[in-house]
C-alpha cells in the first residue's frame, strides 16, 4: 500500500519526481483519480500557498510545488477526461503589447496549471487579436493579462475594447495584474477581476470559474 | 526670487545640478537613492513622504519633485503647507528625453529597449539595506544559479532560471542617452560594452534637459508638470495626463 501522505508531502517540497512515482503506483493500486486531487494534492497546493502568504515560502518554492502538482495532474487528467470530468477552466494568458516582461506571467501560468486549469500561453508582447484567436481556438473561460510598466497598462484597455468589438466580451472574464495595476485601475477598464499576486491572482481564476458555473 | 527645495532621484544627479546651475531660482537639491525603485512601491512613497515632511516650508514657495509616476512610488505623496510639483511622466526617461510624447514614440517603436544614462550607470549599485528590501530579494529572486543548485538541486534550478531569469530577456537593445552633463564619453563606452556583453545592440540618443529645467526654473505649464496644492496628494490618472491629484 503506498503511502499517500507523500504525494501531499511532495507537492509541498516541490518534488516532481516523487509526485509522478506516487501517482502512478497510487493509479496502478486503483485508487480514484480525482480522489488524489481532491483529499491530498489540492490540499498540499493549499498549504503551499498559506505558506507563501506568511512568507514562510517564496517564488521559487511556489513555482516549483506548481510544477510537481502538473506533473501528477499530467498523469491524472486523461483519466479524469475519460470520465468526462471538466477541467477547473481554460485561460489565455498573456504580457500584453509592447511589454515584455514575463517572469510574472510565468508564475501565474504554472500556478494555474497547477490548480488544474488548460492553459495558453500567448507569451510577452501579445497583440489583442492574438487573443481574440486564441480565445475562439480554445473556447476560453479566462483571458489574463499582465503588465509591468505603466507605459503599457494601456495596451490592458485597449484589449478590452478589441474584446467588445470582436463580440466575445461576454463570453470571457478578464483578469488583470503586475506591478503597476491596482484595483482602481481594473475597475476603470471594464476588467472582471485583478490579482495583486499570483497566488491571489489563482484564487480569482477558481472564483471566477465556480461564479460562472 | 523663488526659493524651491527639489527632492530628486540620484538617477539625475548631474543633470539636476546642471540645471540648478542654469536656474534663475534658488534651488537646494536632495537626492534620494535610485535603488527606491526596486522596493514596495509603498515603502519608496514613504521614503519621499518622510523627506517631504523635513522640509522647513516656511523657506521654499515650492518642493519639486525629480520623480516620475515610476510605479506608483511617487503616487499618494501629500503637499504640506506649499505646494508639490512633479513632471507628468512615467518615469525617468520621460525626464531625460524631454517629453512624455517623445519617450511614448520611441517606446511603441522600440519595446525590447534597455535605457541607460549616466546616472543609470553610476547609480547601478545599490546599498544593503535597499538590495534587503528589493522586490526580487523578498521574493527569493536574486539567487545566483549556483546558490539555486545548492538549494533546489541542479534539474530544479534549471527549470527556476529558465523561467525566473531576469526581466531583460526578452530585451534586444541598450540606448544610451547623452544628456550633455557628462564629463566624458566613459559612460556611452560602459553602456556600449554591455550591449556588446549581452549581444543586444547599441544606440545612442541625444536627451534634451528642458523638461528638468523647465522644472527647476518654475516654468510649469499643465501639460507637462502637475502643480499639487498644499494638502492635496499626487493620484495615478491612467490616462495621457499620467498623473493627477486627490483629496488626501
Amino acid at each position: 500500500m503506498e503511502d499517500l501522505s507523500q504525494l501531499q508531502e511532495a507537492v509541498i517540497t516541490g518534488d516532481a519526481t516523487v509526485v509522478r512515482e506516487v501517482t502512478e503506483q497510487a493509479l496502478a493500486a486503483g485508487h480514484e483519480p480525482l480522489k488524489l486531487v481532491n483529499e491530498y494534492m489540492t490540499p498540499a497546493m493549499d498549504e503551499v500557498g498559506r505558506r507563501f502568504e506568511t512568507n514562510e515560502y517564496f517564488v521559487p518554492e511556489l513555482l516549483l510545488s506548481a510544477r510537481a502538482m502538473k506533473a501528477g495532474l499530467e498523469l491524472i487528467r486523461p483519466l479524469l477526461i475519460a470520465s468526462e470530468h471538466p477541467s477547473a477552466g481554460r485561460v489565455v494568458i498573456g504580457t500584453v503589447k509592447g511589454d515584455l516582461h514575463d517572469i510574472g506571467k510565468n508564475l501565474v501560468a504554472a500556478l494555474l496549471e497547477g490548480a488544474g486549469f488548460e492553459v495558453v500561453d500567448l507569451g510577452v508582447n501579445v497583440d489583442p487579436q492574438a487573443i481574440i484567436s486564441a480565445i475562439r481556438e480554445n473556447d476560453a473561460d479566462i483571458v489574463a493579462l499582465s503588465a509591468l510598466l505603466t507605459t503599457t497598462m494601456p495596451s490592458m484597455r485597449l484589449t478590452i475594447e478589441a474584446l467588445q468589438e470582436a463580440g466575445l466580451r461576454d463570453q470571457v472574464k478578464v483578469l488583470v495584474g503586475g506591478a503597476p495595476v491596482t484595483q482602481k485601475f481594473a475597475d476603470e477598464i471594464g476588467a472582471d477581476g485583478y490579482g495583486s499576486n499570483a497566488v491571489a491572482a489563482v484564487e480569482l481564476a477558481k472564483q471566477t470559474i465556480a461564479e460562472g458555473r | 526670487m523663488k526659493r524651491f527645495r527639489v527632492i530628486s532621484c540620484s538617477v539625475f544627479r548631474r543633470e539636476m545640478a546642471e540645471a540648478a546651475r542654469r536656474s534663475p531660482c534658488h534651488i537646494d537639491l536632495t537626492f534620494l537613492p535610485k535603488g527606491l525603485h526596486e522596493i514596495d512601491c509603498s515603502l519608496m512613497r514613504k521614503r519621499i513622504q518622510e523627506e517631504i515632511n523635513d522640509v522647513d516650508e516656511a523657506d521654499y514657495d515650492a518642493i519639486l519633485l525629480g520623480y516620475g509616476v515610476c510605479n506608483n512610488g511617487s503616487t499618494g505623496l501629500t503637499a504640506g503647507t506649499i505646494p508639490l510639483v512633479i513632471s507628468r511622466a512615467h518615469d525617468c526617461i520621460t525626464l531625460l528625453m524631454g517629453s512624455k510624447e517623445r519617450y511614448l514614440d520611441y517606446f511603441q517603436e522600440n519595446p525590447g529597449v534597455y535605457f541607460k544614462s549616466s546616472g543609470w550607470i553610476e547609480g547601478s549599485r545599490n546599498s544593503d539595506e535597499i538590495n534587503q528590501l528589493s522586490i526580487s530579494t523578498r521574493n527569493g529572486l536574486n539567487a545566483s544559479y549556483e546558490e539555486m543548485v545548492e538549494k533546489y538541486g541542479e534539474e530544479n534550478a534549471r527549470y527556476l532560471q529558465s523561467t525566473l531569469t531576469d526581466q531583460t530577456r526578452h530585451y534586444g537593445q541598450i540606448t544610451f542617452i547623452e544628456m550633455g552633463v557628462e564629463p566624458d564619453d566613459r559612460f556611452e563606452h560602459q553602456a556600449r560594452k554591455e550591449a556588446e556583453q549581452r549581444g543586444w545592440r547599441f544606440e545612442k540618443m541625444r536627451g534634451n534637459l528642458s523638461l528638468i529645467q523647465r522644472l527647476l526654473n518654475g516654468d510649469w505649464n499643465e501639460r507637462d508638470f502637475l502643480v499639487v496644492p498644499p494638502g492635496r496628494s499626487t493620484d495615478a490618472s491612467y490616462g495621457e495626463d499620467i498623473i493627477t491629484t486627490k483629496q488626501s
